[in-house]
């Protein structure tokens, strides 16, 4: 899968300038959400990311970390 | 060997691929959704919608899909039975592969809570599209939102317009609409980006009182549901047949015989879906100023496929 998935045409309103500056946004948006390691991850390419990702998970899963939701028969 | 993420990863995008080819509509949602889409989120278990029409055929693809030799079982009491009854109406259906290194769960839904368009149409890959993930995440858990403004901005980046409809952070909204015009069609449907141009606090409110909203909105959704699933509950909790214990399609045929009787098939639709969105409105109410509450969405279309 593309990073982007299957790309539409392109608006008007994307020019490069406004994609640079979502970029920005979304990025300072994510180290204040997430913090700056999982802001910077997320920059990566998907196969680093997903690498990444994996790591992080397999490890607090061998120090006991559970994953998984509660079956309440439904998804909030 | 522990059983991996990278594992889980390739088993479950295998299990959409297989479906797939079955001609069963599915796409994988939620956190693994989101580390595809650069918002990564630490999870190990796989949603997953499944098109309701599809269920008999997915659940045939379950009880012939194996992890590590082992087949799943259904996942606790309140779990309804995979069968397009059930999916219509919004419940889930959770199995677990229990396997001696781990486990591997994976939750199947048939309706993206507060889906306002159809997901089939929008899969990217494996997974479902950026708009419908997005729309899922207006829970009622704090930890959820991060990632629908995230979302949002991600779709915007990408040319989607609808990016607007996510951006519930205040300072990413505000910084956002310095560079890029909101078309009004977005305005249309989410009011209060027509406060974007004066800004300051009434926006700042008004999108507390949009979160506020949501939160209520899915308290009260999941309540409705956890009202109906109860004498299913105790009857599937007093039965051998549906335990872990039993071969799946024995599991299977316990809980259609149980839901068949004591599980509404549509317990939001019995409710009422506007005394529903009544009632979060009320709630807001009690904790925002009455003036905030102009700006709510009208989020009847986020229940419409409840509602056919």
């Amino acid at each position: 899968m593309s990073e982007a998935g299957n790309k539409p045409n392109m608006p008007d309103w994307l020019t490069p300038e406004v994609v640079e500056h979502l970029r920005l946004v979304s990025y300072n948006y994510q180290v204040r959400a997430f913090g700056e390691e999982l802001a910077r991850v997320n920059t990566l390419p998907l196969d680093q990311r997903r690498r990444y990702i994996a790591d992080m998970v397999d490890h607090a899963t061998s120090k006991g970390v559970r994953f998984e939701k509660p079956a309440l028969g439904v998804t909030p | 060997m522990p059983l991996t993420y990278a594992e889980l990863e390739r088993f479950y995008e295998g299990l959409v691929s297989k479906a797939r080819q079955c001609g069963v509509a599915c796409a994988i949602t939620s956190g693994m959704a989101c580390v595809a889409f650069g918002v990564a989120a630490a999870t190990r278990d796989c949603d997953l919608l499944c098109a309701p029409d599809a269920a008999g055929d997915f659940f045939s693809l379950l009880f012939d899909t194996p992890l590590r030799g082992r087949l799943p079982s259904y996942r606790g009491n309140l779990t309804a039975p995979l069968d397009s009854r059930w999916l219509r109406g919004g419940w889930t259906s959770h199995f677990v592969w229990s396997v001696p290194e781990g486990e591997a769960f994976l939750d199947v839904f048939g309706i993206a809570p507060r889906g306002s368009s159809p997901w089939q149409s929008e899969s990217r890959g494996p997974y479902a599209g950026l708009h419908t993930v997005a729309e899922m995440k207006r829970t009622d858990r704090d930890k959820d939102w991060p990632y629908t403004t995230a979302l949002g901005l991600k779709l915007l980046e990408q040319g989607d317009s609808r990016g607007w409809l996510h951006l519930f952070n205040y300072e990413a909204l505000s910084e956002t609409s310095k560079k890029l015009a909101c078309p009004s069609e977005m305005v249309s449907l989410r009011p209060v980006l027509s406060l974007l141009p004066e800004g300051g606090d009434r926006l700042e409110i008004a999108l507390k009182a949009e979160i506020e909203f949501w939160h209520r909105l899915d308290q009260l959704r999941l309540k409705v549901y956890e009202r109906a699933v109860r004498p299913y509950m105790l009857a599937v909790r007093g039965d051998p047949l549906a335990a872990a214990t039993a071969p799946l399609p024995e599991q299977h045929q316990a809980r259609l015989r149980h839901a068949e009787l004591l599980l509404p098939a549509n317990p939001l639709r019995q409710y009422g879906i506007e005394r529903l969105i009544a009632e979060a409105k009320a709630k807001t109410a009690q904790m925002l100023p009455a003036s905030a509450l102009d700006w709510l969405p009208d989020v009847s279309a986020c229940f419409k496929f409840f509602a056919e």
